[in-house]
Formats: C-alpha cells, structure tokens, sequence
C-alpha cells in the first residue's frame, strides 16, 4: 500500500529477481547501502565535523593538517584508532562486555529501516513504522545497560543508572509528542506522514508553505527537539557520560575498538533522532529544487549542528533537575499537547 | 568555652604606653609563662598544654577569629608551633602564639577545637616536623604517604635512608569493595588522582549514597615538591625568588613572588623605589587577570562537561595578558622578575609600545567581560546549577581560614591589599569585591568583579608610569650582595595572591639562608572547606564547589 516502491523492491527489480531471492537479495542490498550511507554520515560527523564545528564556537582552529581541510584525518584517525590497544580490564562479565558494543550501534542503524530518506531510499514502510522506530531507537538503553554494569567500575554503573533513569523521563514525552503529530496524520506508516506534509499550509506572495507539522505545530516541534535532545544526551542533558563528574560514564572501560563501536553508535542515534525529527515535523525529504535525499541529509545534519551548538554553548543540567524537568515539565506538557490536539482535531474534522 | 560572655572591643584599641604584647599577656593571664617578640607581632608563649584556652580566649576576648598559618619548627633544645592568629576586621593585628614542646615528648595541646583550620596546619606539621598533636581529630600524615620513615623538617632527619615500602604496606583501592563501615546502601569512589575535574592530581576519597555525597576526604600530597625545604637551601638574595613561581604556576607568579619580596624586605629592611612598586603593582594585577581567567575557564569547565566556547574564551583573553607579561618579565610561567629591593629589569623598550599594548587590551576587556556574562552568569541553567549550591557560611569559612575570593563568596570583606597594604595599593583607586551569596555563583562573580578591579588598577599604574620622569626612573634599591638578617629574628608576612592570603613565614639564624622557611598556602585552607561545602550535596555539586574554590595542587602540596 505505500505510495513509493521502497527500496529492496526497487533493487531486485533493477536485478531482475523475483520471489524470495529478490527479497532476500534486494533486502541486504538496501540495508547494505542504508547502513553504509549512514556510517560514511558518521565518519564525517566524528573525526572531523565536530571537531571543526566546536573548534569554530570556541574561536579554534581544529585539524587542518592532513589532507584539504584536514578532511584526511578521517582516515588516520580510523587508522589510529583501530590500531589501539584494547584493554580488557579485570572482572568484567565477558559475554555483555563484549555484545553491547555491538548493541548501540546496532539499534540506531535498525531504526533507518523505516526512514524515508528521499528518492525512494527507504528499506521498509511498514503500518507501524514510527514505533518501530521508537522501539530500535529504545534498545541502545539496553546496550547502555550492558556497559554499566559489565564494565565492574562504579563510574560506568552511575553513568549507566542516569541513561536509564534519563531514558524513561525523557522517552514518553517524546512518543507522546509525536503521537500528537500522528493524530494530525492519522497514520503511523512514516511514508503517510510524509504524503500528509506535503499539502500547502498556506501562500504568501507566491510562495506556498506546506503543512510541515513544525509549521502546524510549533510548540510540539520544540517539545519533541528538547526530548530528542535528552533522548541522545547532549548538553544540557549530557547526564550520562557527564565527563566532569562521572569520567566518561558508562564507556569509561572501553577502549580502541569497542570504544569506536560506541561512540559510532552515539553519532548514529543523533543522526536518528534527526531523521525522526525531520519526517514527523519537517515534511521528510521534501524540499524546493534539490533532490530529496540532499534536503534529507542538510536536515539531519541541522540537527547535529544543533546539537554541537547545546553542546557548546549550554551547561549541563545535574541528575536531579534533570529528572524533574523531564517528570514535572515535559510529561506535562506532552500530554497537554496531545489532548489539546485531539481537540482540535476531534472538532475540524 | 565558646559560650563565654564576649568582651568589648577595648583590646583592639591601643592605649598609649602599653604595648600590644602587654595587653594580650594581660588578657591571658597565667597562662603566658614567656614573651617573644617577632618582627610583625608580638609572641606570647604558652604551655603546650593549655593551647585551647589561650587560643580561645584570644579569639573570644580579644577577637582574633583568623588562623592565617601554624609553623612547626626543630630547635637544638625544643620542638615550637606557632600559630600565626590575626583578625579579619582588623588584619594588622596581630599575635603570634607560641608553643614550645620538649624534644623528648613532642606533644602540644592541638588547636583543632577553636579552629578548624588546624586540623590540616597540625597534620602538616606533624608530618613534616614531627610534633604530636593531643585531642586532634584525625593525626595522619597528609603531604607524605603514610609509609614514610621520619619527618623531614626535624633536625636529625637522616635523607639518605632509603625510604622502603613494599606495595603492601599501601592501602590498595581495588583491593575490597570499599564501602562505609557497616552501611551497605553507600559506596565509595575514588576521585582522582585520575580524573577530569580535580585540576591536577588531587586524589578525594568520597562514600556516595546514589548520588549523593555522604562522606568525602581530599588526599593531597601528591605534588609535594618540598618548597620550604629548598628555599630553607637557598640564600635570601638570589636564590630563593625563583621557587615561588612554581607555587602558584597558573599564571599568578608574580603575586607569589611579592610574598616572598615583601617577607624578606621587612626581614632586612630594604625599602623598595616607588617606581619600582608600581611596576610590581603593574604586573601583579595582570598575573590575577590571568588567574582570574583560569579560574573561569576550568569552572565553566566543571559546569558545562567539556572545553566550550567559554573556556575558549577566557584562555584567548589570559593569552593577550601572557603576552604582555612576557614583554615584561621575558618568560611566560617562570617569571623571576623581582628582586629584593625592586624589580630585574625596567619596562621594555619601546615603552610606548607596550603601554599602548596594555591599553588596548584593557580597552577590549569591558567587552570580553560583557560576553562572559552573557553566556554564564546571565544563563539560567548556569544559574539553577550555581546558585545556593556548595553554600559556605561566613562564621565556617572564617573558622576553616578561608581567605580571597572564596572568603569574599562568603560575605567576608578581607583582602589584604587594602587591609593590610602593601606596594601601590592604598595610592590607587579601586574597590574590594564582596558578594554575600555563599555559594558557587558568588564565587564566581567574585572573580569576574576582580578582574574589573584589577583593571582599573592597572589602568592607572600605566597612567602613573608614563608620566614617570625619565631620571628617577630606579627599579632597585640599594641591597648587600649578601643578606645576613640577625639571628632569632622572626617574621611572618602574607600578601594577597591570586587565590587568597599568601603568607611567609621566616626565621633567620644570622646566616645567609632561612633557617625556617613556611609557606601559607592559601589553597591548602581553602581546600579543606570542601567537606563542608559539598557533604549532602549532589556529586555534581561537589565538582562545582571543588572548581569554585579554584585550587592550585602545586600551592596546595607545595
């Protein structure tokens, strides 16, 4: 039923296979690409984006050593990393020690399944693509889990307590928040949501606006970026790793490898929580005269630059504020949202 | 004791005839068995075990409710504390009250009841002298590990003896799940001495119920350098001005410096040429600009988790205050730029030139301090971290010898360069900053309030010294190749460094180096007011407090 051939079909009908080898075949090849598409996005985003975009709030330079813009130190910088020595401290509980590494990383590439990412990249559509998103974007606290109390530190278990105290303050605002947007849809399948933005809002001088939902709904975009923001802990919520406070929280033991694991997965679940942002409020991968992939890939990255920006610019709340904004302000206000929408809703339609 | 009736001011007040000295053995009674007289108080001696009562009658009665040092030293005959007492109203008053002990059972009365600040001051001096203290609360040894064989500052300290401890013999942290005694809800960590927010090997043991802080210890020593002992090695006239720099190393050597100069210009009487004493003023005032600036940087640090534009921003303003400090000085850390009697070298040619370098520096601060205020202290979420957290009284603060800006955070209007003036200071126009917060905002204020102050004072030291006529322009006094103050004579001098009451303490023996050298670490009591701060409190509360105290681990373990 959806609106566009996604993009498994798309690839074994390039291929000219059918039945099951077409799925099986087209499957992988698109979630080949997806994942690819998404980790090369990361590999700029952490050797080298964010270095240069902090660098340019705090007045710095940053690399520009290796190759054209210090572009190249991507690469030394996987080189050196992957070379580093990993350090396998005593007493820590092998098998978890070993998985959530892969955990993190993996929940944030699963929830791209369901994103539509702009001429016809989108692995899957099913009827409830926003809350499998919502559900693989949920399974990286699990991996946190795993560090925290693999790990045999007590920085890495408090760091590991905050993420999951800040996970359940922070993540049904946030569901709540967006279910206001699929009451406006009335459908939770994500190429829908898209379809339903598309319509013009209004016209002004020729110009037609459409019914992006952050232009629908204003207050509940800001509600669900603040959400987001905790939802992949950056400052001000940067509870979890608070690295004054907590050394580096839950990835206080990891390091070379699974350290990059980590840090990969963190960078993808901002690209995550972007990419969700992007299609429930911002209309997707719609957008005047680019493709729309580019205009999918300017508006995840306005959300990592947004979230560089907290970072460098706002201080970092403590635990118990924290929880309070999250328990006696956003639940709140989510929830006000959502019934005052349905209203509204309920009574224009 | 404490609850006895307060007496009047009468003591402060000096009758004529009567000297100071006088009137406090009077206060005291029997319990004054001897007087001594140092160059900056008198000395009134007591037995070691009726220290408590003095010290709470001077403090009570007479009001000297400030312990600014406790020296321990070795004489040939005696073991002798003193216990430097002054007041915060008042800081030229002051009394030195000492403890003599006997060699053969070094045990003094301890001070620790009327002043908290003690508890350290004592451990100290039992480490390194070897005094035992009676009635303290906790007397380990605190620069020096607990395995140490001796106490070096005491006469027969054998330093060649190879201090042997097998790895046993030191408690090891991973050893047992430590927890506190008996209480199986808390758990113990270890912040430091690896960690991101101890500014430099501060190791501070901390019991955690959850998240909050139940119970913490700062273990220092591990910067100890043995400071006094290497100036107790140099002579007075050239070798011992380089050490200070290395106290303090976060820019503010010269303040350093100028404790050293000022106790051992009073020591010889050696009067400084007033050119020269603007200078000083000049430079000292920019070394606490850059100190200042440090202090920000690395408490919004603390604050925001990571090296942000703040942090960037004060160290691209300290880096133009460093700059014109190296024209001065020619060095960048180390500054070695005072002398006994003056400054090395005068201003740098073209003289023009670096004014105008100064000025324009000073003509952009406004703006740089407009900008820190609007990204942290105008900022809410700054705010709801720093205000009515990591609170200090000013009746603790005053009781653990809190001094600088933390004492002014507290409501406490002290500072040595108006209370007990020194170089150009009470020439010039310029304010003491207080802010009766008590908390980690008003510590930070406080700094940033300085830095303003320190400007104007600057600004006019320029103005002062542009106009300076070409021939009188003398930044030496006349001083001996060799200094050989005569012997016994004591003296304990404190100027306001970066982070608080700076003070030396020297005794000459009629040789050309200090017999004793002591070193008041303004960091070292102000670090010891941590606890209090920070027990109930949040962890992230307690790394907020321990950045607003602004420690140096170098000054503290000196």
């Amino acid at each position: 039923m959806s609106l566009q051939a996604v993009l498994p079909d798309t690839i074994s009908g390039l291929l000219g296979l059918e039945g099951v080898l077409g799925d099986v075949v087209g499957g992988l090849v698109g979630a080949f690409l997806v994942a690819n598409i998404m980790l090369i996005m990361t590999a700029f985003a952490g050797p080298w984006a964010k270095r240069k975009i902090t660098a340019a709030f705090g007045d710095r330079i940053a690399v520009n050593r290796i190759g054209p813009f210090g572009l190249l130190t991507i690469v030394t910088d996987a080189v050196r990393l992957l070379s580093k020595e990993l350090i396998v401290p005593e007493g820590v509980d092998r098998p978890a020690w070993d998985l959530a590494p892969m955990v993190i990383p993996f929940s944030a590439l699963l929830g791209f399944a369901v994103i539509p990412m702009g001429n016809g990249i989108q692995l899957a559509d099913p009827e409830t693509g926003l809350a499998f998103a919502f559900a693989a974007a949920s399974i990286a606290s699990l991996g946190i889990v795993m560090t925290g109390y693999a790990s045999n530190n007590k920085f890495s278990l408090i760091g590991a307590l905050r993420a999951v105290a800040a996970n359940i303050a922070y993540e049904i605002p946030l569901v709540i928040t967006a279910a206001s947007v699929v009451i406006f849809a009335g459908s939770l399948r994500m190429s829908e949501i898209v379809a339903v933005q598309a319509e013009p809002l209004l016209s002004v001088a020729g110009v037609t606006i459409p019914t992006w939902f952050a232009f629908v709904n204003p207050f509940a975009f800001a509600l669900f970026v603040i959400a987001n923001l905790a939802e992949v802990g950056r400052n001000p919520f940067d509870i979890p790793e608070a690295p004054t406070e907590i050394v580096a929280g839950y990835q206080t033991e990891y390091s070379s490898v699974y350290f990059v694991l980590i840090y990969l997965g963190e960078f993808i679940h901002i690209f995550l929580g972007g990419a969700i942002a992007a299609t429930l409020f911002l209309g997707g991968p719609a957008g005047p005269v680019l493709p729309g992939f580019v205009w999918f890939t300017i508006k995840i990255w306005a959300f990592f630059l947004f979230t560089q920006w907290a970072r460098s610019a706002v201080p970092r709340l403590r635990v118990d504020q924290f929880l309070e904004i999250g328990w006696k302000g956003m639940l709140v206000l989510s929830f006000a949202n959502l019934v005052l929408t349905a209203i509204i809703v309920g009574v224009i339609a | 004791m404490s609850l006895e009736e307060q007496q009047s001011d009468e003591p402060a007040e000096l009758e004529s005839g009567v000297s100071r000295g006088d009137e406090l053995a009077d206060l005291l009674g029997d319990l004054v068995v001897g007087r001594e007289e140092h160059m900056n108080a008198p000395g009134l001696v007591i037995r070691p075990d009726e220290v408590q009562d003095a010290l709470f009658k001077l403090r009570d009665e007479a009001g000297f409710d400030h312990l600014s040092c406790v020296t321990a030293q070795e004489y040939e005959d005696r073991y002798e504390s003193i216990y430097h007492l002054t007041k915060f109203d008042d800081r030229t008053d002051e009394v030195s009250v000492v403890v003599p002990t006997s060699k053969d059972n070094p045990v003094s009365q301890s001070a620790e009841p009327v002043f908290r600040t003690a508890d350290w001051h004592e451990r100290e001096a039992y480490d390194l002298v070897g005094i035992q203290y009676e009635d303290h609360p906790d007397l380990r040894r605190i620069l020096l590990p607990d395995t140490w064989q001796g106490h070096p500052l005491g006469l027969d300290y054998d330093q060649d003896r190879p201090q042997i401890a097998t790895l046993r013999e030191h408690a090891n942290p991973l050893e047992e799940d430590h927890r506190a005694a008996g209480d199986s809800n808390t758990m113990y960590i270890n912040i430091g001495p690896h960690h991101p927010a101890t500014h430099g090997v501060l190791h501070v043991e901390t019991v955690v119920d959850g998240e909050q802080v139940v119970d913490l210890d700062a273990d220092i020593g591990y910067l100890h350098r043995c400071e006094e002992q290497m100036c107790q090695q140099g002579t007075y006239r050239h070798q011992i001005m380089p050490y200070p720099d290395r106290w303090d190393y976060i820019s503010a050597g010269l303040l350093n410096e100028w404790a050293y100069a000022r106790t051992a210009e009073d020591l010889a009487d050696i009067d400084v040429p007033e050119y020269a004493q603007i200078i000083r003023t000049m430079g000292a005032e920019l070394c606490r600009i850059a100190s200042h600036m440090i202090a920000l940087g690395t408490f919004a640090l603390d604050v925001y988790g990571d090296f942000t534009a703040i942090f960037m921003y004060a160290m691209r303003d300290r880096e133009i205050v460093q700059n014109i400090l190296e024209d001065l000085t020619g060095q960048r850390m180390m500054f070695n730029y005072f002398r006994l009697g003056g400054v090395v070298w005068d201003l740098p040619e073209p003289r023009e030139e670096f004014f105008e370098k100064v000025r324009d520096f000073l003509d952009g601060l406004p703006q740089a301090l407009e900008e820190y205020h609007d990204m942290i202290t105008s900022n809410e979420i700054l705010q709801a971290r720093t205000v009515g957290t990591g609170v200090l009284p000013p009746e603790v603060a005053k009781s653990y010898g809190a001094t600088g800006p933390v004492a002014r955070g507290s409501g406490i209007d002290y500072d040595l360069r108006r209370d007990d003036s020194y170089g150009y200071y009470d020439e010039l126009d310029w304010d003491v900053v207080v802010e009766d917060g008590c908390d980690n905002f008003s510590r930070l204020l406080v700094r940033m309030r300085e830095v303003e102050e320190s400007a104007k004072i600057i600004q006019q030291c320029v103005d002062l010294l542009e106009d300076w006529p070409e021939d009188e322009r003398n930044i030496q006094a006349n001083v001996p190749r060799t200094l050989k103050p005569e012997e016994d004579t004591e003296i304990y001098r404190a100027v306001e460094g970066a982070k608080g009451e700076l003070g030396i303490y020297i005794r000459a023996d009629g040789t050309d180096k200090p017999a004793r050298f002591k070193i008041r670490s303004p960091c070292f009591s102000n670090l010891q007011t941590l606890p209090e701060m920070s027990e109930g409190e949040y962890i992230p509360d307690m790394i907020a407090s321990l950045g607003s105290l602004d420690i140096v681990l170098g000054e503290v373990d000196r």
